[in-house]
Formats: C-alpha cells, sequence, structure tokens
C-alpha cells in the first residue's frame, strides 16, 4: 500500500542577501536584498508501507526540506503531497500520531531530567496504553540493553547512548512512518552497527516504514533496498541500491605485494594509489581486473594480491557529479 | 489533560535537580525582604503612615507583591519559545500532538508550583525573622477573589510572552521586545512601588488594562482595601485572556507559515 506520495514538489526559500562588512551590514538595515531560493525541484516520489528507503545527497541538496515537508513542519510552494492520506502541512493530531522524526543534530529529550521522564511524557501525550507502554519500554531496552542509563540525566550520555534514547523516544508509540534524519552522525563504528541493527529491526518486525537520510553510505547500503538519490533540489535517482552500485561503482582496488623489488609497467589504464618496490595499490576500470591479474600473476613473483570494491566515498562523490547521468 | 499534567510535573522535576539554585533561591528572597525592611524602615522612620500605608502593612504588601512577581515564571515562556524558533528546534512542538500554547502554560504552570512550594517556606521565614505584624484579611470570599485574579494574571502573562515569543517566526529576535516588556510590566504592576502612590488618573487609566490586576489588585484586596473592584477585576482579566487567547491563535496560524525549521 502507497503511503507517502508527492507529485511535482515545489519548495522555494526566500532569503535575504547582505554585502559583507560593516557598511553592508548598516545598509541591508534599510534596504535588504531578497534573493529566491529553490530548495526542492518537481519531485515526485511514491514510499510503500514497510519500506526501508535512503534518501541520500550532498549538503544543501534539499533532503531534509523534503523531510520537513513530508512532517508538516513546512508547506510545500507548489504541489501535492500526500502521507498516510494526510496532507502533512495541516498538521492534524490524527496524522502526527502516525509519524516520528529522529534529527541526529537536534535532541528531542529533556536534557536535565532522565530519559525514562521524557519516555513518561510521550506516553501521555501519545496517549499509549500502560500495558502497552510497558510493553514496549521493556522490548526497547532489551534490544538495546538500556537500563544501565535509563534513570540518569540525559546530558551526562554519550552521543551513542543519547541517539538510542532518542530512537526509543520516537518509536514508543509505535509510529506508521519513522524519519530519520542523520541518526548515526558522530557516532563511533560500535554505536552505528547497533543502531543500524535495531532499525532494521524495527523494519522487519515492527512494519515500519522508514525514510533514513544518511552521509554514511555504510548506513544506506546495510539498511535500505531502495535509495533516491537528490541533488540541487532535483530527484537524480530512485531504484535499487544495487543498480545504482552497479552503474557507478566503476573500478576495484588492487594491492599486490612482491618478494623482489620490482617495477611495474601496465599497459592498461589505472589510477595508482601506493608504489614501492615491493608493493603497489592502485584502482583498474572493473572490466580490465581480470586481464590486469592474469598479466601480474604472469610477470611478477607475488607475494600477496587483494581485490576490494572502491571506496564508497568515491562512488558518492560520481553520482553527485553525474547528477544521474544514465538514470536520468 | 493528563499531557499536560505531565508536562507541568516534567518542569517540576527539572526545577528540582539543580539543588545550588533551589538554595539561592529561598535565601535570595529572604535576602530582599532584609533589604526592603531597611529601605521603607528609612522612609517610614519620620512619617508613621504614608498613603495610608504604616510601616507593616507596606512590608506586607511588599511581601505578597513579591510573592506573586515570583510566581510569575512566564517568560521564560517567551525566551524559549523565540529561542527554538530562532534555532529552528520548534519543530519537535509542531509535529507533536499537543496544544502548543497549552503545553507551555503547563511547563510554566510546573515552574510556578515549584515556587509555590518553596516560596510558602522563604514566606514563613521572612515573617518569623523581621517579626512582620502580617495581617491580611480573613473574608474568604475576598481571598478567593485574590486567588482567582492571580491564576487569571498568571495565565495572561503567558498568554502576552508567548505572544511575543511567537513573533520570532517573523522578527526572529524578540529581546528588545522582552527587555520594553519586562520594564513596563514591573513598573505596572506595582511590584517598583504601590500604585497608590501615583497620580489619581493614572491609576485609573491603569485599572482597563491587566497588569493593574496581577499583583497590585489581589495584594490590596488581601490588605482589606479596593473591594469594590473585584468583580471588575476579574471580569477584565477573563477579556483580556480571551482577548489574547484569539490573538495568539491567530498569530500563530498566520506565522507559522513562514517558519523555515532552519537548523534542523
Amino acid at each position: 500500500m502507497e503511503i507517502i506520495n508527492t507529485e511535482n514538489l515545489n519548495k522555494i526559500y526566500i532569503r535575504y542577501e547582505k554585502e559583507e562588512g560593516l557598511k553592508g551590514s548598516i545598509k541591508s538595515l534599510f534596504n535588504r536584498k531578497k534573493i529566491a531560493k529553490s530548495a526542492i525541484e518537481n519531485l515526485s516520489l511514491t514510499i510503500e508501507e514497510g519500506e526501508f528507503v535512503g534518501l541520500i545527497g550532498p549538503n544543501g541538496a534539499g533532503k531534509t526540506t523534503l523531510m520537513k515537508m513530508l512532517t508538516g513542519i513546512i508547506a510545500p510552494t507548489s504541489g501535492h503531497v500526500s502521507v498516510l492520506g494526510y496532507v502533512p502541512s495541516e498538521l492534524k493530531n490524527a496524522y502526527k500520531k502516525q509519524f516520528s522524526i529522529v534529527m541526529g543534530q537536534k535532541s528531542q529529550l529533556f536534557q536535565d531530567i532522565s530519559a525514562a521522564d521524557t519516555f513518561l511524557l510521550l506516553k501521555e501525550i501519545y496517549n499509549i496504553p500502560e500495558a502497552e507502554y510497558r510493553k514496549s519500554l521493556a522490548y526497547f531496552i532489551a534490544l538495546f540493553d538500556l537500563p544501565d542509563y535509563l534513570n540518569v540525566p540525559v546530558r551526562t550520555l554519550s552521543l551513542g547512548e543519547r541517539m538510542k534514547m532518542e530512537l526509543v523516544a520516537a518509536l514508543l508509540h509505535n509510529p506508521k512512518i519513522l524519519f530519520l534524519d542523520e541518526p548515526t552522525i558522530g557516532l563511533d563504528a560500535m554505536a552505528q552497527k547497533q543502531i543500524r541493527g535495531f532499525l532494521k529491526e524495527v523494519n522487519q518486525k515492527r512494519g515500519t516504514t522508514i525514510l533514513l537520510t544518511s552521509h554514511y553510505m555504510d548506513d544506506i547500503k546495510s539498511l535500505c533496498d531502495r535509495c533516491i538519490v537528490i541533488n540541487h533540489g532535483k530527484k537524480i535517482y530512485d531504484g535499487s541500491l544495487e543498480n545504482l552500485f552497479d552503474r557507478y561503482q566503476t573500478c576495484k582496488t588492487i594491492t599486490v605485494s612482491f618478494d623482489e623489488p620490482v617495477s611495474y609497467h601496465t599497459d592498461f589504464s589505472i589510477d595508482m594509489v601506493e608504489e614501492n618496490p615491493y608493493k603497489i595499490s592502485f584502482m583498474a576500470d572493473r572490466k580490465d581486473v581480470r586481464s590486469i591479474v592474469q598479466d601480474i600473476m604472469h610477470t611478477y613473483e607475488v607475494n600477496d594480491i587483494s581485490i576490494e570494491e572502491e571506496d564508497i566515498g568515491n562512488v558518492v562523490e560520481r553520482i553527485y557529479t553525474d547528477k544521474g547521468g544514465d538514470f536520468q | 489533560m493528563k499531557k499536560y499534567y505531565e508536562a507541568a510535573k516534567i518542569m517540576f522535576k527539572t526545577q528540582l535537580v539543580y539543588r545550588f539554585d533551589v538554595i539561592t533561591g529561598v535565601v535570595f528572597s529572604v535576602f530582599k525582604i532584609f533589604l526592603a525592611t531597611v529601605l521603607w524602615g528609612a522612609v517610614f522612620e519620620k512619617k508613621g503612615i504614608v498613603s495610608g500605608f504604616t510601616f507593616h502593612t507596606m512590608l506586607t504588601y511588599y511581601l505578597i507583591t513579591s510573592f506573586i512577581s515570583q510566581l510569575d515564571q512566564s517568560a521564560a515562556v517567551g525566551w524559549q519559545v523565540s529561542s527554538d524558533i530562532r534555532n529552528g528546534r520548534f519543530s519537535k512542538y509542531m509535529i507533536r500532538p499537543i496544544g502548543i500554547f497549552r503545553y507551555f502554560a503547563s511547563q510554566s504552570a510546573g515552574s510556578t508550583a515549584f515556587l509555590l512550594f518553596f516560596n510558602i517556606f522563604a514566606a514563613g521565614v521572612w515573617i518569623f525573622l523581621f517579626q512582620i505584624d502580617f495581617t491580611i484579611i480573613s473574608d474568604l470570599n475576598l481571598i478567593l477573589a485574590a486567588c482567582i485574579m492571580i491564576i487569571l494574571g498568571l495565565l495572561f502573562m503567558v498568554q502576552l510572552h508567548y505572544f511575543i515569543g511567537i513573533l520570532a517566526f517573523k522578527i526572529l529576535d524578540v529581546t528588545a521586545l522582552m527587555m520594553m516588556k519586562e520594564n513596563i510590566v514591573q513598573f505596572l504592576t506595582g511590584a517598583l512601588i504601590p500604585l497608590a502612590l501615583l497620580p489619581r488618573a493614572w491609576v485609573h487609566a491603569m485599572t482597563y488594562f491587566p497588569f493593574y490586576y496581577i499583583s497590585y489588585l489581589p495584594t490590596m484586596l488581601l490588605l482589606g482595601r479596593n473591594s469594590g473592584e473585584c468583580v471588575s477585576g476579574i471580569m477584565i482579566l477573563v477579556l483580556w485572556n480571551i482577548a489574547f487567547g484569539i490573538i495568539n491563535t491567530f498569530t500563530y496560524k498566520h506565522l507559522k507559515s513562514i517558519y523555515d525549521g532552519v537548523g534542523i
């Protein structure tokens, strides 16, 4: 069932420009230059119930603006948006009870008191029956191993612990849709992994539809089957993550170490990353990898060889630079 | 209603976190009455009565108005709302199934309840330490009317500060407005000097504004004065509350459309 639908969505922000320096500041007191900046342009998409969709794009691409429009925080300048059959910007309570949003850089918890106290407030705000509240809390406590810091002031928690609490707070009322804006930002690898496992379980066992924005491609790769790429407010790709990487992960990294010093030469086009007499590391086109490896094995005394997928950061950069390429 | 009760409780709990603040609050309250005793003692040294106030009725007046003024924690609502709007944090209230004004009013009530609890203790210390002949009227109807007036007055102040707070949707920084309001309200509520010391025409003009009824009139009622203004006072406060309720609803609906939630 389709639960999110947008058609030709547009958002234009009005900004005021000021010339630099004191003179510019004084001038802007009397005369401000108004600038219209398009954040989202003719964006259409649909999301089915139960999907886990990744929303990626460089900074300023329009991801957060899209999230804000889907949650009703801001209204679109034009176009149509419907979530769970509601127009989000009308901000009806019946709609608000059915979704949650977690922002990695903005806490929804009271900092001076314990997370448990904030949960009690949310229980009343979302009118969660006592038995259901206790059951949900017990489930999340077990999943995240939380009891140790449930009753300490939030401001004393580490970033990872706080983010777990934010997620629990967002999910206590069992929302149908969870919007996640950079939930793993600033977290260490361990905490990121835990949060990914948690989100996967929530999506699979509770059937919560999740829309995730993240700059960490590991988040997107390990969680989402479908990915939407936005750049300059436009959707440049919408489809399976597998297809996206088939298209853009064009290179592999080959690392070879030798028993004796060598001077490596090849006729294939490669991009050398590291080179010394005993070791070379380079990037090569995927289609050439087989031939290159055969050539090395045939020509040199190889001690060890490894072939790795291209660094994900390069792939992302290529996607954004290509502006969709063949997928447009 | 339970969600608003819980919101009030959260603020009560938050106030309890910082024990040093609690103790200093009580000590500072006692210190203030000490200064008032010295000041009014000097004024009353040569004159037994000033504008119908004896030294002890003046101290009682000061005690009650200070008490009511301290209960008013609504300025925090204005600061919080404006800062949340400016920093993009206001979104968290917009997406929750709550009445935003009622939520902030409940939080303010939580802070007030906390101060009521500790200020009653501090007031007891004041009266005992300074041997104040604390004589308020025994007419329960007037005491009840004064209490209703205080509650309506506090509600009005929350509405006023919420209004200033949501103006941040348009003007972003409401510091100047808050400061102007602070000075005017301090004067008009009689928190600086009893309004009875001002010219009669001034006092009459002020009776049409809510500030007169926030701490001054309830205090005078408790001192057994101005009882004739009791009903009209309550009615004026009710009307101002209704008016600001409408203004706030309209202003919020109109201004939230220009909110960008920048910073999220």
